[in-house]
């Protein structure tokens, strides 16, 4: 997944710059995915090779003309069908903590199954962070993003959910392989 | 507010002991809200148990708010679990042919209040877990989720020290669980202690600590956030 759909899909909305395109995205994803005006700026190049977007130009007093983006009707196509689409990859574990995992020594567990309590210890504190300000979200006024905001949220916490499930099965096999007598 | 020190409990099945919890000591102050997590047969429920009055310990000592919940008799206990305990229980534990509004004032008619006086306090406890208008209906005539909302005003109708929960929602969907644990962290906000047994991550993150057991005894208890109230 590239962030071009992500771009797309808030230039469809209405034109506009890159400044704003950037703080709108981390508005509606900031809390899961940031992005560098590089990154932006970039895209927004190979964009217009694609003929997704386009740009025209706005003065501005004092300071230099900036770019106004828009979307194509091509862009728009490209964009409907992303969007109806389902996603067929299933989420890629790169997680840094599987890297570790790879080079602890399974041999002598004790670090590694302190290193595992101590992960599902911060997951659980990270929950409790998504769950309050899923709680907040619900508390505040009723904005058509927070619906949006709250699914997402609630993404997070399956996820790490299945995270601490994983731990806790990587602990209890760990622990198992550990007590195999000819591995004493 | 709630404190076991070395507390076991130890079965005897024939000629061996078996025990489902050893020498657990902890502290659970009011305000709080604990969830205790651990696989099944770890010793979540038999602590649940002993916390709330259910269950005497074989060894060692529990109290709640200073008076001791061991070494007393049945009759005593009784009245502690009816007056200073809410429970919530993942079958929900109602009388099917009780009304919503009984079943909610059950804990004080038990104690000889009269109806009269016991129906207005189930009826504002039933609007505020948002079922004012089901008052009159019977347990099969409610949703699960309806449910564990009439045994959780039937838990708060004591003005309890402490609401223990088993798995409240392990019968239930995401969605419906998820109303069911904000309207828990509503009540603990305004200072409801509450200790719950869960298997569920998403659920133990609506408390302040969290404390797993592991073969009958604690191997984590931690801060995950401030309390709430």
């Amino acid at each position: 997944m590239s962030i071009k759909y992500a771009i797309l899909a808030i230039l469809a909305e209405r034109d506009m710059h890159g400044y704003e395109l950037k703080s709108n995205f981390d508005d509606k994803v900031g809390e899961f995915w940031s992005l560098n005006f590089g990154q932006i700026y970039s895209t927004l190049d190979r964009m217009e090779k694609e003929e997704l977007v386009t740009h025209g130009r706005e003065t501005q007093e004092r300071r230099p003309d900036r770019k106004i983006f828009s979307i194509t009707a091509q862009g728009r196509q490209e964009l409907n069908e992303w969007l109806t689409t389902p996603v067929n990859k299933v989420r890629a574990l790169r997680d840094e903590f599987f890297i570790k995992l790879v080079f602890m020594d399974k041999r002598d567990p004790g670090p590694l199954l302190d290193l595992i309590t101590k992960q599902k210890a911060l997951y659980l504190k990270q929950m409790s962070k998504l769950t309050q300000q899923k709680m907040a979200l619900k508390k505040g006024a009723d904005n058509p993003d927070a619906l949006t905001s709250e699914l997402l949220i609630d993404a997070g916490l399956f996820h790490t959910e299945a995270d601490i499930k994983w731990l806790t099965l990587c602990e209890a096999k760990i622990r198992a392989a550990g007590n195999q007598p000819e591995k004493k | 507010m709630i404190e076991l020190k070395k507390a076991g409990r130890m079965y005897r099945q024939g000629n061996r002991e078996v025990y489902a919890l050893r020498d657990v000591s902890l502290l659970i102050k009011s305000g709080e809200f604990l969830s205790i997590m651990g696989p099944s047969g770890s010793g979540k429920s038999t602590l649940l148990n002993l916390m709330g009055g259910l269950d005497q310990p074989s060894s060692g000592e529990v109290f709640m708010d200073g008076k001791p919940l061991h070494g007393i008799s049945d009759y005593e206990l009784t009245l502690i679990r009816r007056r200073r305990v809410g429970f919530i229980f993942q079958f929900f534990n109602l009388l099917p042919l009780l009304t919503a509004e009984e079943n909610v004032g059950l804990p004080l008619l038990l104690d000889g209040l009269p109806f009269t006086e016991v129906q207005p306090k189930a009826a504002a406890l039933l609007r505020q877990v948002g079922l004012g208008e089901r008052r009159e209906h019977r347990p099969e005539q409610l949703s699960g989720g309806e449910m564990q909302r009439v045994a959780i005003a039937r838990a708060l109708i004591t003005e309890p020290a402490v609401i223990l929960a088993d798995e409240p929602t392990g019968n239930l969907d995401s969605h419906t669980s998820e109303e069911i644990f904000l309207l828990l962290r509503n009540l603990n906000e305004q200072g409801q202690t509450i200790v719950m047994v869960t298997h569920d991550s998403k659920a133990a993150a609506y408390g302040s600590r969290v404390m797993t057991l592991k073969d009958g005894a604690i191997a984590e208890d931690m801060m995950i956030a401030e309390p709430a109230s």
